[in-house]
């Protein structure tokens, strides 16, 4: 098991589009993918268990992963929370 | 670990436990951390070897009478004794006041003393299944929870293998969604664990190349409910060669949930195979289990019979042989 903290950059928070961006992301790797806000964990490749966390700017996310390539996706999908999931307009 | 404010239950259940506050409102930042009830009568006389200080303390008519008879000076010392060990708040029945000065000593250590007008067993009784709801223990799981025929499904495997397509199906059928995807699990008592979902998520799901559609909004009410007990858990994963699965089912699997066990059917899912139906099967078998009927149980002993019948036949017409 792997796993990294990461901070939501984005102005609106981590709303359906980056929600979506974040699972869609996450399912195209093998392991199991976890993401946790204020001690709820939730699957990281469903896009609803994701949405429900209501990440809001600031709000402080421990993305873990377990399975072959757990190193690389959650290096990724922070990296991802980190770039407010490519949409510049809403930094 | 659930925290509730003295703040929190008196705000919220004011009414319901019919209390009064009798001294300030410094006593109600204090925590209350556990769900348990004490009525310290022996603290009163003195006795505070493994006093359980951070009970709720009910105090009734027995223990204030007894307080009333002290002395100005048993009543100061033992009063500073009982609020020195950092009690969440106390509430007296009946609607009885006690004595000012004891007041006064419990708002020096910044514990809030509520009168109730309810007697103490009514009292006590509401306040533990009060206390009961809040601290019990549960969990979130990733799954789907459907009620198929009063019989609580708890859908589970990794994500995108179809739970929720299954859900839908049901639902389709008549059955009823729970939940889907973040399950909300309490355990009620030793043996019943109940599934919730989210207030957030409501019974929306996501159907993968759909999106997300809201199940009440397009099923209507008979397709949802809020709450049910888990009964069964259902893992659904890809067929696997290597995998040995249930052929008999003579015998029951079970998982744990909270400590509670539960009932585990393992079903691979393969192009064809029609989930829906083998779950309304599970369910349906879920109940005559319940009402004392094995199938696989049952048919293993008609086979042991046969076998035996047979064996007999052979015995008597071998002897036959002259």
């Amino acid at each position: 098991m792997y796993q990294k903290m990461a901070q939501v950059i984005n102005r609106l928070g981590m709303h359906a589009r980056p929600a979506a961006m974040f699972v869609s992301h996450a399912s195209k790797f093998s392991s199991e993918v976890w993401i946790e806000k204020n001690g709820l964990k939730v699957n990281g490749k469903s896009i609803m268990g994701v949405m429900m966390l209501a990440a809001e700017k600031g709000s402080q996310l421990i993305i873990s992963a377990e399975g072959e390539d757990e190193q690389r996706a959650v290096e990724s999908l922070v990296d991802l929370v980190h770039d407010g999931f490519g949409d510049l307009k809403d930094l | 670990m659930p925290q509730l404010t003295v703040e929190k239950l008196y705000k919220e259940r004011k009414d319901f436990f019919d209390l009064t506050l009798l001294n300030s409102e410094k006593g109600l930042k204090k925590k209350l951390v556990n769900a348990e009830i004490h009525r310290p009568g022996l603290a009163l006389t003195g006795f505070f070897e493994r006093f359980p200080n951070r009970r709720t303390q009910v105090l009734g008519q027995t223990e204030i009478t007894y307080v009333s008879q002290w002395s100005p000076e048993t009543l100061r010392e033992r009063t500073e004794k009982l609020f020195s060990q950092n009690i969440p708040l106390m509430i007296i029945s009946k609607g009885i006041t006690p004595p000012i000065e004891f007041l006064a000593i419990a708002d020096k250590y910044e514990t809030a003393v509520f009168s109730s007008r309810l007697s103490t067993s009514e009292l006590t009784t509401r306040l533990a299944a009060y206390l009961d709801i809040i601290f019990a223990p549960s969990i979130t799981r990733h799954g789907t929870l459907v009620d198929v025929y009063g019989v609580g499904l708890l859908y589970t495997g990794k994500s995108g293998i179809g739970k929720s397509e299954v859900a839908l199906d049901l639902i389709e059928r008549g059955h009823r969604l729970v939940a889907d995807d973040v399950i909300r699990i309490t355990r009620k008592s030793a043996d019943l664990v109940v599934g919730t979902g989210s207030e957030l998520l409501g019974h929306h799901m996501e159907i993968r190349g759909i999106g997300i559609i809201d199940v009440e909004k397009l099923f209507g009410i008979r397709g949802i409910r809020i709450q049910k007990r888990i009964e069964v858990e259902v893992h659904l994963s890809h067929w696997s060669e290597d995998q040995e699965y249930e052929r008999l089912g003579a015998e029951d699997r079970y998982t744990t949930i909270l400590g509670v066990p539960i009932p585990l059917v393992d079903i691979p899912i393969s192009p064809g195979k029609n989930i829906t139906v083998i779950s309304e099967v599970i369910a349906m078998n879920h109940m005559l289990k319940v009402y004392g009927e094995n199938t696989a149980a049952e048919f293993s002993k008609r086979l042991a019979e046969r076998i035996h019948r047979q064996s007999m036949t052979r015995e008597y017409l071998e002897s036959d042989y002259e």
